[in-house]
């Protein structure tokens, strides 16, 4: 069954994420806290690079004379 | 590995070298002379091994030790998950200050909040945060004597560990790994536990005075010169708790203008021994003989503190086994150095007494060395006799000085008439005199367990710490929720071990250390590796980046990742 097999590595994946980030030891609601953080400061960063990254890159190529 | 004992020999051919050629005279006199030289300050910083002793002549058989390196990725995600739980500290002490959460732990009453500060320190903090929440691993009641197999009392918690009750069920077959039993003498069946009826029904159990007053019995002088022959020492004495061994009788033993040079990883007892006595101390690096030495020829050439007068007398303090390193003191280069400056050396064998050396008779046994090299030799009935109680063994006017001015002799309620026959019948049965093997055959089961448990960890690709002969096993955990999780999972699979993180070890390399016991059979230990092998697996343990043989199935994560 692919998706049982997937559900139990990405739940492995989770349990490895406890233990290093020591979230482990935490109490549930405390981890929610530390998740949500970590989840809304990650999407502010991917949402950022998504509206600013083709800026960006123009900008990088406009200095490197590559393109007008 | 080779490269650096090599060098070693060499720096101490050159060394004597100078000896005999033109810097003999000048200043700098007190550097040319070393019986161990320092090694080249430039060498690979992979692995702290040390295979061959600079002085391999002084050693009989191959002493083998090993500390590998923490890799670094684990150390900066140590770091790490310390950091996590340092800011959750601070967020949980912050709204237990303002009230928006109950405080389970001891507080300062409202009347003292203005007053200065209890419970702001360090260790106030780390106990609350830290340790309260992984506190279930530790004081687990046992419900049977702590053989090979323990019965625990089970138990719940409805607060994250502030609180426990016991669910009135028992845990029941734990396999052992945690318990000081050596040999295997921790039993309440057989001739040592029918010894200690008798006496009891003889002597009753309590004492009710000090060896000074009336509580010096006749079982005690017995139990005294047996320990003396079965150290080889001229005489012996016993007291009722090994740590106030320590801890109160080195005062009487030295005192202001004295120095106790005593290594970095001594035991809390014998810490608090030399802080009260009074005297100087200083600490050489744990196990190191460049260290001491310099030590030595510094004190020696320079003398107490501001006045340069000699010191009175120099003691050097060493334990016989490290029981949170697993490492062996290097006895005969302590002797060498001892002899060399005249100094006095006091040597702790509370884990290696009776679990290593041929016949059981501890570290000196174990380099092949003469006890009367030995000025005091400490040691403790705990471990490996399953009983209670300390000893010292020197010789006689040493003893005799003892007898009067120990602390503990004057003040302390001597040891218990059942617990000391426990001690004589073990001791008997290691020596042999009981007249049956059983001694001999306990003794080859635990060297052969050890060697067995140290070498199937190693191939697992754990990190293990210390001496491939010593039954103390240290395995590297690192990670703080890897504590918890290990003692967890490792009760879960019915296996009781110990883990043991800040502040018995330093912060970031927490470990769980196994007793490899001589009652723990070979299935035993086969279920137990088992065990340790899944639970390695499902935590991502298997640190070690030293070549194993390829029977590992597969491709765990942490080994790619530390492929750099």
């Amino acid at each position: 069954m692919p998706l049982g097999d997937c559900w139990k590595n990405l739940s492995w994946f989770y349990y490895q994420y406890l233990l290093v980030t020591a979230l482990y030891m935490l109490e549930p609601w405390e981890r929610t806290v530390f998740n949500s953080l970590l989840i809304s400061v990650l999407g502010m960063a991917v949402y950022t690079g998504y509206v600013f990254m083709p800026q960006h890159i123009m900008a990088i190529l406009h200095y490197f004379e590559v393109v007008q | 590995m080779t490269e650096s004992s090599g060098s070693k020999l060499l720096n101490g051919e050159a060394c004597q070298r100078t000896l005999r050629g033109k810097n003999a005279g000048k200043n700098g006199f007190v550097k040319n002379h070393c019986v161990f030289e320092h090694p080249r300050k430039y060498r690979r910083p992979t692995e702290r091994s040390q295979n061959a002793a600079p002085n391999s002549s002084l050693y009989k058989k191959p002493f083998s030790e090993s500390f590998e390196e923490t890799p670094l990725l684990v150390a900066v995600l140590t770091y790490m998950g310390y950091g996590i739980l340092t800011i959750f500290g601070y967020f949980r002490d912050f709204l237990r200050h303002w009230n928006i959460e109950k405080c389970h732990i001891a507080h300062e009453r409202e009347q003292q909040k203005d007053f200065v500060p209890l419970y702001q320190d360090f260790e106030n903090f780390y106990t609350r945060n830290l340790y309260m929440r992984i506190r279930d691993n530790w004081n687990r009641p046992i419900c049977s004597v702590p053989g090979a197999k323990v019965d625990l009392v089970e138990r719940v918690t409805h607060n994250y560990n502030w609180t426990f009750e016991h669910t009135g069920k028992v845990v029941k077959d734990v396999i052992n790994m945690g318990s000081y039993n050596y040999l295997g003498f921790a039993e309440n069946t057989g001739a040592c536990a029918s010894a200690a009826i008798e006496t009891t029904h003889a002597y009753g159990v309590g004492v009710a005075s000090t060896r000074c007053e009336i509580g010096n019995l006749d079982i005690h002088e017995e139990l005294e010169q047996l320990v003396a022959r079965f150290l080889g020492v001229e005489s012996s004495m016993a007291f009722g708790m090994g740590f106030a061994t320590n801890s109160m009788n080195i005062p009487p033993l030295t005192g202001k203008g004295c120095l106790i040079l005593s290594d970095e990883l001594n035991h809390a007892s014998l810490v608090l021994g030399a802080r009260l006595s009074g005297s100087t101390i200083r600490v050489f690096k744990h196990n190191n003989m460049q260290s001491l030495e310099k030590l030595l020829r510094d004190a020696i050439a320079h003398g107490q503190p501001r006045t340069h007068r000699p010191w009175k007398k120099i003691l050097i303090v060493v334990e016989g086994i490290y029981s949170m390193e697993g490492s062996i003191v290097r006895l005969p280069e302590v002797i060498a150095l001892k002899k060399r400056y005249k100094a006095y050396l006091y040597l702790d064998e509370a884990h290696s007494i009776g679990a290593l050396g041929p016949n059981g008779r501890g570290v000196v046994d174990y380099f092949g060395l003469d006890p009367k090299d030995v000025d005091i030799m400490m040691g403790t009935f705990t471990k490996s006799f399953g009983a209670a109680g300390g000893y010292i063994g020197g010789r006689k006017e040493l003893i005799d000085y003892l007898r009067c001015h120990s602390h503990s002799a004057l003040y302390a309620t001597s040891m218990s008439p059942p617990v000391a026959q426990q001690i004589i019948s073990s001791m008997k049965i290691i020596m042999g005199e009981d007249g049956s093997t059983l001694g001999k055959d306990r003794l080859r089961q635990l060297s052969e367990n050890t060697t067995y448990f140290r070498r199937k960890l190693r191939e697992m690709g754990f990190i293990i710490y210390g001496n491939d002969d010593s039954p103390v096993v240290p395995l590297m955990l690192y990670m703080p929720a890897k504590i918890g999780a290990f003692g967890r999972e490792m009760l879960k699979r019915n296996i009781g071990t110990v883990v043991v993180g800040f502040p018995a070890t330093p912060i970031i390399e927490s470990r769980a250390r196994f007793c490899v016991s001589a009652a723990h059979t070979r299935e035993m230990l086969d279920t137990a590796l088992r065990a340790i092998s899944e639970v390695g697996d499902l935590l991502q343990l298997k640190y070690s980046r030293r070549e194993r043989p390829l029977s590992t199935p597969g491709w765990t994560y942490e080994e790619s990742l530390l492929q750099d």
